[in-house]
């Protein structure tokens, strides 16, 4: 079996706004690899396209070009979705339904069976901290609940990969040390991890390699203890903030030099 | 297909009907509107009271007519809203990020909105049969008997139409806004009661190119005011043929398929941005 679970080749976004029909690219080129077993984090600023770079992953969005393969499969693949989790950025879920039958909803579209899903929900229901609130309806959870809800169905398939779109978003510091807890749990399990975060401290922490987007483009992608470790930076947001500050000088001097050439051709 | 593929399959469209009927019956909305309905019943007492001899009749008439309403407002708002709500509360991600097709989450949600409107003119059904018991000849013998029997013949084809409100409403949901879904839902339903009317207008105005247009559209609509003619022969005791019958549960159910199955195609091709 192939060492490298997600491979994109130069995947590409445009939408159309609806109102003028402009073509908007939101997402340039990506190329990426990430091997089994892998934690991955891809940080950027907000509109950067690191949800829209999982939203295609998942084939949730189709590209204007390029390609997704996720464990072997195209993207969207029902096979290779079978075998992963995820986590939407900011979950919202039945609140008609309490956690525990929601857990069960979500094994179900998975086909496990009625034993094994009722255990491994209890079991997730434990690990995330919800065990007093888990019969409760989830119109009365709070947004760290409703994350640490979400961070459990994504598991309750037991996946070979999963992706996290902000998992520590909503979190109180405690609900931020359990995600860390369950994120480093999952890597000794040898779970690959794809996720998006913008808490550098906890990406720093758990990640074997980060990526850094902006403005729809990856900008540079490096091994974590390159950076903090070995590196020539104080930590990952000296890091982050030194990429950041080059793609944005880099971002002006190739606008304005589109500037210069449309005046000439003018 | 696998056996586990199919065993899984089915399980993924059970999940999602069961969720989709927990989530409608557990709207108070749908409760407010069968009070009104046991309302309108009672009052069909009074009504019924001001003629001479038809008591039971115009009680029937009146309670089956607000059932009839009120399950086509819950088959077409409960329907109109059962894809948009998932988009706009953004709960489709959870369910096309798990090996889920579009043809199960589309059948899944029909299933669960049809058990639910089931469940609802049942239970309006059982108020209006104890009422009518209540009013004429008591809970025993065999006129209560006869009494419930053209309820339920009655009941069964009101639920016949719903069903296929329900898979209009539902179609629509699959690519509009929920107030664009009611008005096309409700004019096709309305259409489809008028069908014959457009067949006639064709005849009168003696233009052949109209008449042929007029047709083409009245066949290509459902043909509701069929299902609404029967319903009056059973209110005068005739009971349709068995060959009438297959004939209507066959059109309803290839009408149902055909709108489920563009409604997948829909749901298939569809974006999440």
């Amino acid at each position: 079996m192939s060492d490298v679970v997600i491979q994109t080749t130069n995947l590409s976004k445009e939408l159309t706004s609806s109102l003028l029909r402009r073509k908007v690219r939101i997402l340039s080129g990506l190329d990426l690899s990430v091997t089994r077993g892998e934690t991955f984090g891809l940080i950027g600023p907000n509109g950067a396209g690191k949800t829209t770079s999982i939203k295609l992953m998942l084939g949730l969005m189709r590209p204007t070009e390029g390609k997704a393969q996720i464990l072997g499969m195209p993207a969207g693949d029902k096979r290779a979705l079978a075998k992963l989790g995820y986590l939407p950025e900011n979950p919202y879920f039945y609140s008609h339904l309490t956690g525990r039958e929601f857990l069960d909803f979500a094994g179900q579209l998975f086909g496990i069976e009625s034993k094994q899903r009722r255990e491994r929900a209890g079991e997730l229901i434990k690990t995330v901290g919800l065990s007093e609130a888990a019969d409760m309806q989830m119109r009365k959870y709070s947004k760290g609940m409703l994350q640490r809800l979400g961070i459990a169905q994504s598991l309750i398939n037991n996946p070979e990969l999963v992706f996290w779109d902000e998992p520590m978003s909503g979190l109180d510091p405690i609900g931020r040390r359990d995600v860390r807890q369950i994120l480093l749990s999952l890597k000794e399990k040898g779970t690959t991890i794809f996720f998006n975060s913008h808490l550098l401290p906890d990406v720093n922490e758990v990640c074997d390699r980060v990526g850094v987007m902006f403005k729809g483009r990856m900008v540079v992608q490096e091994k974590v203890k390159n950076i903090s470790g070995e590196g020539n930076y104080k930590d990952l947001e000296d890091f982050f903030l030194e990429v950041i500050a080059k793609a944005e000088a880099d971002n002006g001097a190739a606008a304005a030099t589109g500037t210069q050439s449309k005046e000439a051709v003018s | 297909m696998s056996e586990s593929g199919r065993n899984n399959s089915v399980e993924a469209v059970i999940a999602i009907a069961l969720n989709t009927f927990r989530e409608t019956v557990r709207d108070r909305i749908i409760y407010a509107l069968i009070l009104f309905a046991a309302i309108v019943t009672v009052l069909g007492i009074i009504l019924g009271s001001l003629s001479v001899g038809q008591d039971i009749r115009i009680l029937k008439d009146i309670g089956l007519a607000a059932i009839s309403l009120i399950g086509g407002i819950i088959a077409v708002f409960a329907g109109t809203n059962l894809v948009y709500k998932e988009l706009e509360r953004r709960t489709i991600y959870i369910i096309f990020t798990k090996p889920v097709s579009g043809w199960q989450f589309v059948l899944g949600k029909y299933i669960g909105l049809c058990l639910c409107v089931l469940v609802m003119v049942a239970a309006m059904g059982a108020f209006l049969s104890i009422i009518v018991a209540a009013v004429g000849s008591g809970f025993a013998g065999a006129s209560f008997f006869d009494q419930l029997r053209e309820i339920t013949q009655e009941l069964s084809l009101i639920y016949l139409e719903l069903l296929f409100v329900t898979a209009l409403a539902t179609f629509f949901s699959t690519f509009s806004t929920p107030v664009m879904s009611v008005l096309f839902t409700l004019a096709i339903w309305l259409a489809g009661h008028l069908g014959e009317s457009l067949l006639e207008l064709g005849k009168l105005s003696q233009n052949p190119f109209l008449a042929q247009c007029l047709s083409l559209v009245f066949y290509s609509l459902p043909d509701f005011a069929g299902l609404t003619r029967i319903r009056g022969h059973l209110l005068y005791g005739t009971v349709p043929g068995t060959e009438v019958l297959t004939y209507l549960i066959t059109y309803v159910l290839a009408y149902v398929l055909m709108l489920l199955v563009l409604a997948a195609i829909v749901t298939e091709r569809k974006e999440f941005t």
